[in-house]
């Protein structure tokens, strides 16, 4: 049975509307949606607001392309690849982003009260940091808090009322828009099989308004059914997929095909500057389109990444000096 | 029975580093694994002193046993041979549960109160340098019982007051008046401890818990308190130094650069001359 939602990339690029809150499937390196990210870059969005529980190399092509006004998020960086993010660190220095932080627990918390309806979720993480700090609300020194979609305060101080367990922090809902998945498989109704870790995807795509899956491949609704415990995503929660394999290079994807270290190394110590970074997205992002960026890639660097079907990742990859 | 130490020119400090850390795991206890050298440092004890450790990756694997070394917390080689494989929400809800009795951490700056900040450097609304964030090293610092800092040995990285406490030590700020208390008084009763150790490319520092202040434990061999001294901004306490950090053994060098990382990708091997 066709449920209608299958679209092309365009399409779905077409969804997310300047100015739109955005999140990501993934974790750090991990199953990330690259290849709708060259997509937005392409279609040139702007004002985009990452909320993200872990930030990573999606972060930064959107950024040093400039679709960014906002990141809330709690790291940023490429792992072993690239020690930080070096397009976000030189926009916070000339003021063309606002960076809001909070912990990786708090960012978790903070989508799974999303996911749940709540309006706040409540912890005891980060006591005593600059996290907390007033002086660092961001959102709020830039008069972005409006109640709506960005939550009044940043943070709100307690005491636990129930035991007596002491000081709580109250974190606001991460409520998104639009959240686009990058998955092994989904069906042609929506249900999304993950394989190996699923990092925070069922709360990501549960607390965003519209839910989008990039997957490797569409399969049967019917196969995805017969052994129902092993989804991840249910039907109705996705809105929209798409069929994109390799969809998720640079990043990785388990039991699919490893991280391109070489190909994040190369963007990290490419893109310190604005001129490096639009060097490299003129010879990887414009113009091109995703089987074009496949085909530059090539067979053999492909061939190299893919995992092997009994351990999940390459052996072939050079990870080491 | 005496241990088979190696000498100095047969290991490098990254060496020395992984074997200190390893040596802070204690059997049977839940940890939390960062990338990088901690990695190394807790699949070594899981191969010497603690084979029933319960090892955790802050992605979503649960009581791991991984054959081969992963790259990240993230990557496809954490699966296999754990207990489960699941997502954050299981990792952050086991520590904030208190069931984490170790995690490894690193970071940019450390004050003598064991705050780390990997934020920024410089002032946070007008930073000389943004570096990568938080990530979850506040929240394995708020929940589990004892941390471990493993750092750069830089002057201008043990430092009199932090650009940003990223990561709670022992005495923090309470907010939002944002005046300085002992990590205890505001934990209350979710408090389980804090900051344990700091294993610099000096030496191995640790911390009084009543007064919170950091104090150097064992100096890297070659080194001296008074250099060690020298190489902080804050007054380093040298008056309880306990010798010389004890050195990788044979069998622990074997098995790092043989076993856990033959590929080199957080320990170099040390060449020979």
């Amino acid at each position: 049975m066709s449920s209608g939602k299958r679209i092309t990339l365009q399409q779905a690029a077409e969804i997310i509307e300047n100015g739109s809150s955005l999140t990501f499937s993934g974790f750090t390196i991990w199953r990330r949606p690259f290849a709708l990210i060259y997509e937005l870059i392409r279609q040139k969005k702007k004002g985009l607001h990452l909320i993200e529980v872990n930030g990573g190399p999606q972060t930064e092509f959107l950024v040093g392309a400039g679709c960014v006004d906002i990141w809330e998020s709690c790291w940023v960086g490429h792992e072993l690849y690239g020690k930080y993010g070096a397009n976000v660190s030189r926009k916070v220095g000339t003021k063309e982003i606002l960076v809001e932080d909070y912990s990786h627990a708090e960012m978790l918390f903070r989508f799974a009260a999303a996911a749940a309806g709540s309006p706040y979720a409540v912890t005891q993480t980060s006591l005593g940091t600059d996290i907390h700090n007033p002086e660092y609300d961001t959102l709020g020194r830039a008069g972005k808090r409006d109640g709506k979609r960005i939550a009044k305060h940043k943070y709100v101080f307690t005491e636990d009322p129930f035991y007596g367990a002491g000081s709580q922090v109250l974190v606001p809902a991460a409520k998104v828009d639009v959240a686009v998945m990058c998955v092994q498989q989904v069906g042609e109704e929506g249900t999304v099989r993950v394989k190996g870790q699923y990092y925070s995807d069922p709360e990501a795509a549960r607390a965003a308004d519209v839910t989008i899956v990039i997957a490797e491949e569409i399969v049967p609704e019917e196969y995805l059914r017969r052994e129902s415990d092993l989804n991840t995503i249910t039907s109705f929660e996705v809105d929209h997929i798409v069929e994109c394999p390799f969809g998720a290079h640079p990043t990785g994807m388990f039991g699919r095909y490893d991280v391109d270290g070489a190909f994040l190394k190369s963007f990290y110590d490419g893109t310190r500057t604005q001129e490096g970074f639009d060097a490299f997205a003129k010879e990887w992002i414009y113009g091109m389109d995703h089987m074009s960026y496949l085909e530059k890639l090539g067979w053999p660097r492909m061939l190299n990444l893919k995992a092997n079907t009994a351990l999940n990742y390459s052996t072939g990859v050079k990870r080491g000096a | 029975m005496t241990k088979d130490y190696a000498s100095p020119e047969e290991y490098g400090l990254a060496d020395l580093l992984c074997c200190a850390a390893s040596r802070e795991v204690a059997d049977h206890e839940v940890v939390f694994a960062g990338t990088g050298l901690p990695m190394v440092a807790i699949m070594l004890a899981q191969k010497t002193h603690a084979p029933n450790l319960k090892l955790i990756f802050e992605a979503g694997t649960l009581d791991g046993r991984p054959p081969e070394i992963p790259t990240s917390v993230g990557d496809a080689r954490c699966e296999m041979g754990a207990s489960r494989s699941s997502g954050l929400s299981d990792a952050f809800c086991i520590a904030q549960r208190g069931l984490v009795d170790l995690g490894f951490l690193g970071g940019a700056e450390v004050d003598q109160y064991g705050n780390v900040n990997t934020t920024c450097i410089g002032d946070y609304l007008n930073p000389e340098l943004r570096l990568t964030g938080s990530g979850g090293n506040p929240d394995i610092n708020s929940f589990a019982k004892r941390t471990v800092f493993i750092m750069v040995h830089e002057k201008r990285r043990f430092t009199e007051k932090v650009s940003y406490i990223t990561s709670p030590g022992w005495r923090v700020k309470k907010w939002p008046g944002g005046e300085v208390v002992h990590r205890k008084e505001l934990y209350g009763s979710a408090f389980r401890g804090g900051p344990c150790a700091v294993i610099s490319t000096a030496g191995v520092f640790r911390f009084d818990e009543e007064t919170g202040r950091i104090y150097l434990d064992t100096c890297h061999p070659g080194k001296t308190p008074e250099e060690i001294r020298g190489l902080c901004q804050f007054d380093l306490d040298v008056s309880r130094v306990n010798g010389e950090t004890e050195p990788p053994t044979r069998e622990e060098l074997h098995l790092i650069h043989n076993v856990l990382d033959p590929d080199q990708i957080f320990i170099p091997k040390v060449k020979k001359a």
